[in-house]
């Protein structure tokens, strides 16, 4: 680390908050959520209350013990939409969380190996995670999904495959910058294995570049969560999911009833800048 | 230059045919049954061992492999540049893709034109005074950009523009359904009504494109922004360009210098992004109802429907590494640093 000044913006403010939001809700929103955002109520395609009767609604709510209105609406088959779009952050993110630290391991620890280790073997296998990334990546992913069957684990083991080789190729950069260090040589003559070394000195001084990429590559991956199941190739309905709510509010929107596809539209939207904002933030703040 | 060329088209054949190898096996080895997809859940035995045979899966997954690269009953194979019948349709899927593939082709090249004719401008009127607030507003912008759902923006430009003001077309496609489209020649109903000589068709396929063109050119802004606005700066901040000032150089001179140098690594990213997008323009697709490559692969994926599926993987990973090969080119000659 440098004595380099950490700097914050505004910007950065206002990611940090959304993104510790968006953690509280995937967290705690089940109990905000005034409905159960599987089950459909009586009312149907009910747009939101005026902003304006906002305040009073929530002093009803609150202190008068009134129940809650559906603040972003219901959707065409009587589902709360404010709730749902709470309830898809878990989703989500639980999704993007999971493939990420699948894919950042792995990634790291083959980069590791293929990079300190470097044979025909290894090489072999570098050159096959470069084809990997030649493949269009959304469609390889609906291929993985839709084929595999449409389940979290099959979402989430997709992703950490495509991730894998980004993690990868950035370790294995790193690595290549370290072998020739000194404090490498000083290890290996006090006469360390050279797996040790690799995992014990290498692997630490490699994490940078990686904790880094994490943060963006959230971004993508909540990206492609929502994208998947507005094709009709990700999680199943009535699983509550931004890109499903999205899709089936789609519909609807034509006619004029924006809200049940344009709020958990703009929930993707600041969650994903939000994310990028952090990221952006790591990246001008680490010190390589 | 004539041997770079040539180890670089070595080496993208090398990768093709690993490409062809993966995607065969891959679909193979996931667990889906696409014969009950085609015959039902509930179908008799002798049916489903019918439909088994017909699409050529009851032969060992070498024997399919060998029927897909040499030829079979179904096709001529790989190797003839045939990829066989469409499971779902029954026509050729070398003859779907040529279909489908303009259209896209079309869709993404006028939002990279119309993103790049925004980007680098903007891009340098940050870089021009780095840390300014027009800097500053740029960076904002490109982050946000550059991080936002395509899908979810078209369907709001789609409120915005048409239910709400209704200035722009609905998301019905390419053309009103009630124009006759022009005689299909190359595909891109732009340079099909240009060569109809139909300028009225033309504009109204201009017109019907506008609101994806305009949400996909706004996704691929930030991107393009951050990298023309990155390079300009490092470019003015290098010692040949003080030297050219200690020179005498005028200024004119010497930012022309430092542009054609910065835009070299925008133009890798814009072929990077091109190839990413023929893949990527799948959800812009689906929500303007455009018939495109995208759209035929969603199909295909979820009609099990694996010639098709081959098909388009294999031409889009063709298309981006061919398209690689190209920023290659073009770098060497924009950057006079780089000799091939």
């Amino acid at each position: 680390m440098s004595d380099k000044k950490i700097k914050i913006s505004l910007l950065d403010i206002f990611g940090f908050i959304i993104t510790g939001a968006v953690i509280f809700l995937a967290i705690f929103g089940e109990f905000i959520v005034p409905y159960d955002p599987t089950m459909v109520t009586n009312t149907v395609s009910k747009g939101p209350p005026p902003f304006s009767s906002w305040p009073s609604l929530l002093w009803d709510v609150f202190v008068n013990d009134l129940p809650s209105p559906h603040w972003f609406g219901t959707d065409s088959s009587g589902l709360d939409v404010f709730s749902r779009t709470i309830a898809a952050v878990r989703t989500d993110l639980i999704i993007a969380f999971s493939a990420n630290i699948i894919s950042a391991s792995l990634g790291v620890f083959l980069g590791v190996i293929l990079g300190y280790f470097r044979n025909i073997l290894t090489e072999a296998l570098l050159r096959l995670f470069d084809l990997l990334q030649s493949f269009p990546v959304f469609i390889t992913a609906m291929i993985l999904v839709a084929l595999a069957g449409r389940t979290w684990v099959n979402i989430i083991l997709a992703m950490s495959l495509l991730y894998t080789p980004i993690y990868l190729r950035l370790t294995r950069t790193e690595v290549l910058s370290l072998v020739n260090r000194g404090f490498i040589y000083a290890s290996r003559v006090s006469g360390k294995t050279e797996f040790y070394i690799a995992i014990r000195h290498i692997l630490p001084n490699a994490l940078g570049p990686s904790l880094v990429q994490f943060s963006i590559t959230i971004g993508f991956a909540i990206l492609l969560t929502a994208g998947l199941s507005f094709v009709g190739a990700g999680v199943r309905p009535p699983t509550p999911e931004w890109g499903s709510m999205i899709a089936s509010g789609a519909g609807q929107l034509v006619l004029g009833d924006w809200w049940p596809s344009v709020f958990p539209g703009v929930a993707t939207s600041l969650t994903v800048f939000a994310f990028a904002v952090c990221g952006n933030f790591i990246e001008k703040n680490y010190d390589r | 230059m004539w041997k770079f060329l040539i180890k670089r088209l070595l080496l993208a054949l090398f990768q093709i045919t690993f490409l062809v190898i993966a995607v065969f096996f891959l679909i193979r080895l996931l667990p889906a049954d696409p014969v009950s997809r085609f015959v039902g859940m509930n179908a008799s035995k002798e049916a489903y061992l019918q439909a088994e045979m017909s699409l050529g899966l009851d032969r060992s997954i070498g024997k399919q492999f060998q029927g897909f690269l040499l030829g079979d009953k179904n096709s001529l194979g790989l190797i003839s540049g045939d990829l066989g019948k469409s499971w779902v349709s029954g026509e050729e899927v070398t003859q779907e893709i040529k279909k489908f593939l303009p259209v896209t082709l079309e869709l993404i090249t006028l939002a990279f034109i119309f993103a790049a004719g925004i980007s680098i401008p903007v891009g340098l009127w940050g870089a021009a005074n780095p840390g300014g607030i027009a800097d500053k507003g740029t960076m904002v912008y490109s982050l946000f950009a550059g991080s936002q759902p395509e899908f979810s923006w078209g369907i709001l430009f789609i409120f915005i523009f048409f239910v709400y003001f209704g200035i722009a077309p609905g998301p019905l496609g390419r053309l009103s359904p009630l124009t006759e489209a022009p005689i299909v020649i190359t595909g891109a109903i732009t340079i099909d009504a240009i060569l109809a000589g139909r300028f009225d068709i033309l504009l109204e396929a201009l017109w019907y494109l506008t609101l994806p063109v305009l949400t996909l050119a706004f996704v691929l802004s930030g991107p393009i922004i951050k990298m023309v606005r990155e390079n300009l700066i490092q470019a003015l901040q290098a010692d040949y360009i003080l030297y050219a000032r200690a020179s005498g150089i005028s200024s004119m001179r010497v930012a022309r210098d430092a542009l054609r140098v910065s835009i070299s690594p925008t133009i890798t990213l814009i072929g990077i992004l091109f190839g990413y997008m023929i893949g990527g323009a799948v959800l812009i697709e689906r929500i303007f109802s455009i018939s495109g490559i995208g759209q035929y692969s969603i199909n295909s994926i979820l009609a099990f429907d694996y010639p098709a599926i081959q098909g388009v993987v294999l031409t889009i990973s063709s298309i981006t590494l061919l398209i690689f090969l190209i920023v290659d080119i073009l770098h060497a000659l924009v950057d006079p640093r780089i000799k091939l």
